[in-house]
């Protein structure tokens, strides 16, 4: 989830409840402002009605048109002692003009005559529907909500875009990043210090990290060329001793291992400097070569070469396909797919090669699938194949990165299927 | 020949002195560039094997010191770097030849031998062992001064021997050595047997007075009957 939907959404469900407990105090705050109003009117009409009575005026017609009503009614001195001179409450009246029942506020006192009897004056009052009003409050209170919100949300996803503007600009800028690249440096052009920092803090993490991914490219370099002196050596010697030391068969045949052995170390240094010469970028040089003459040659050697493996060879190549690349590269990248397809057929098994529009695809019968993920990696091995270095594919792939092709695997109708998009 | 090994690692340079001595070469040794160097103003060599890469300096300037004072020396690089830069500014520099570590003895032997064939005016002929005569340059081989037709692998294979008379050649190697690289993963050499077996019929029917024999379990070698 987006960190803007997640803000949206916290605040959205946070203002649910602060609307609400809003909406109710808001209400009930009303309605005693409401009443507070109606009493003060209450007692100002209930004081001119006891007046009148007690001056023995006229009273007011009960149907004055202000829908107020009154009665007047005489109560023993012990109802009087048990109720409260003056009291307010809410309830139903009957109002005949209107012939409905409508909500009232009455007011309730009780006063000594001047014959000093006690009377109880009722004096109601038609107020506000309560019901009507909680549906006004609720209607307006989701209305405001509503409109709270958008306007909440809106401004902070604004202020949000344009604040975050530099993170941004960071995660694009690290979503195009490519370990070993001549990346462009981090942007850094916020004047808000946290991002400056997450700014500088990333290009020092990558800077190290391409220190280190450069020391290691050395390293591997400077490493295989100490092992070569070393290994002439040990080759030197061993043929050395077969040419002159007179050997039985069972010896020389024990030295014919030793040498493939060594041949294995020897190939396998020579790959590594191989590998770190062409991530180094040390194959600029680009010419218009021939893929499908490369492609042929190559297939020719490899039918002839493993000729005993009894492979069928589908071929179906264009006349010929043009392309800018380095020589070298070309075909460290076409003979190690072919030697692979060839290398990892089983007997009597069938190799594919084909190119159609700008794709080269070159399959072989297999058992099951690998990991797409990591077929192109040193060192992956799908089997303990002695004699295999582990570096064809990896060599494949940087041949690839360096040509600017794209290189897949993929499994499919039980054949490995190795593509590389020109 | 007279040959100056110019290398800094005692253990090589004493198998290349030892392996060279062998093949009836008179063999001198320098360890460092400052021995070279006086070894060098001294005596005249036939050809050296120069390491680029000496503690006490540059190879390549030592290389450019002898050719800039015209000394007729074969020069041949030894360097355990092998990339076609490398190469090709070594070769700029007047160097004749240039071997990358880590070499079989045999190449080494091979390369003494044309480099010596280029310098010293006999290379028109090619290569001759008994009656056997290839030219590598125009990839013709002859038996008793009659053409042995071949076929190119046949052709590469007899001239890979021949360069290296007497040595014992793993089959592996010659394998990587004619078909390249491409051979590194072969579990099996049926190929080079089928090659190897027309040479050697082709070469008995022609009456070749040299003989590519099979070392059992290792690989071949070219002998002189």
């Amino acid at each position: 989830m987006k960190l803007i939907y997640r803000i949206a959404l916290r605040l959205s469900l946070l203002l649910l409840p602060l609307m609400a407990v809003w909406a109710v105090i808001f209400y009930f705050t009303m309605v005693r402002e409401i009443n507070d109003e109606a009493d003060d009117a209450l007692e100002n009409y209930s004081e001119v009605l006891i007046l009148r009575i007690l001056g023995g005026e006229r009273l007011p017609d009960a149907s004055d048109g202000s829908n107020n009503s009154w009665s007047v009614t005489e109560v023993s001195e012990e109802y009087a002692a048990g109720h409260p001179a003056i009291s307010y409450h809410d309830t139903e009246v009957y109002i005949p003009e209107k012939r409905e029942t409508e909500p009232a506020r009455v007011l309730v006192t009780i006063f000594p005559d001047r014959d000093g009897k006690w009377r109880e004056l009722r004096v109601a009052m038609p107020t506000f529907e309560k019901e009507d009003l909680q549906a006004t409050v609720l209607r307006w209170v989701v209305i405001l909500y509503l409109l709270l919100l958008a306007t909440a949300v809106g401004t902070t996803l604004w202020v949000f875009r344009k604040s975050m503007q530099p993170l941004y600009a960071l995660l694009d800028w690290l979503d195009g990043y490519k370990p070993g690249g001549r990346a462009a440096p981090v942007p850094n052009s916020s004047d808000i210090s946290e991002f400056r920092r997450l700014s500088e803090a990333a290009q020092q993490a990558v800077d190290r990290f391409e220190n280190m991914l450069e020391q290691q490219k050395q390293f591997i370099g400077n490493a295989s060329h100490e092992l070569q002196t070393p290994l002439a050596v040990l080759q030197g010697r061993l043929e050395y001793m077969v040419d002159n030391a007179g050997l039985s068969e069972e010896m020389l045949a024990e030295a014919s291992r030793m040498q493939s052995t060594l041949s294995r170390i020897i190939r396998l240094n020579r790959t590594l400097l191989l590998l770190a010469k062409i991530e180094n970028g040390q194959f600029p040089e680009r010419r218009d070569m021939d893929i499908v003459a490369l492609i042929r040659e190559q297939e020719e050697m490899y039918a002839e070469i493993y000729a005993a493996k009894n492979i069928r060879c589908d071929v179906r190549l264009p006349e010929s396909f043009m392309l800018r690349i380095n020589e070298s590269l070309a075909s460290v990248l076409v003979s190690n797919l072919l030697k692979n397809a060839w290398v990892h057929s089983p007997e009597g098994g069938s190799i594919g090669i084909s190119l159609e529009g700008r794709t080269l695809d070159i399959s072989n019968d297999g058992g099951s699938p690998l990991d797409a993920g990591r077929i192109f990696d040193r060192f992956y091995k799908s089997g303990d194949r002695e004699g295999s270095t582990g570096l064809g594919l990896a060599l494949v792939r940087a041949a690839a990165d360096c040509s600017g092709i794209s290189v897949s695997y993929d499994f499919s109708g039980g054949r490995h299927h190795f593509r590389a998009e020109f | 020949m007279k040959i100056l090994i110019i290398e800094d690692e005692p253990s090589l340079r004493e198998l290349m002195e030892r392996s060279l001595r062998k093949e009836q070469h008179v063999v001198e040794t320098a360890r460092t560039y400052a021995e070279a160097e006086d070894k060098l103003a001294v005596y005249a060599y036939d050809c050296v094997l120069l390491d680029i890469m000496l503690p006490d300096g540059d190879g390549l300037r030592l290389l450019g010191e002898l050719k800039s004072s015209g000394r007729k020396e074969a020069v041949i690089i030894i360097s355990a770097r092998d990339s076609l830069e490398d190469r090709i500014r070594g070769l700029e520099d007047g160097a004749d030849d240039y071997l990358p570590k880590p070499f079989h003895l045999a190449e080494l032997s091979a390369r003494i031998r044309s480099v010596a064939r280029r310098t010293m005016g006999g290379g028109r002929s090619g290569i001759t062992l008994g009656n056997v005569t290839v030219e590598p340059e125009s990839f013709r081989a002859s038996v008793g001064g009659r053409e042995l037709p071949l076929l190119k692998k046949e052709f590469d294979i007899l001239s890979y021997f021949m360069q290296r008379p007497g040595h014992v050649i793993d089959k592996a190697v010659l394998a990587e050595a004619v078909w390249g690289d491409h051979v590194d993963q072969a579990d099996n050499f049926n190929f080079v047997y089928s090659q190897m077996k027309n040479l050697r019929r082709k070469l008995e029917e022609a009456g070749a007075t040299i003989e590519i024999k099979a070392v059992y379990g290792f690989g071949y070698k070219l002998v002189e009957n």
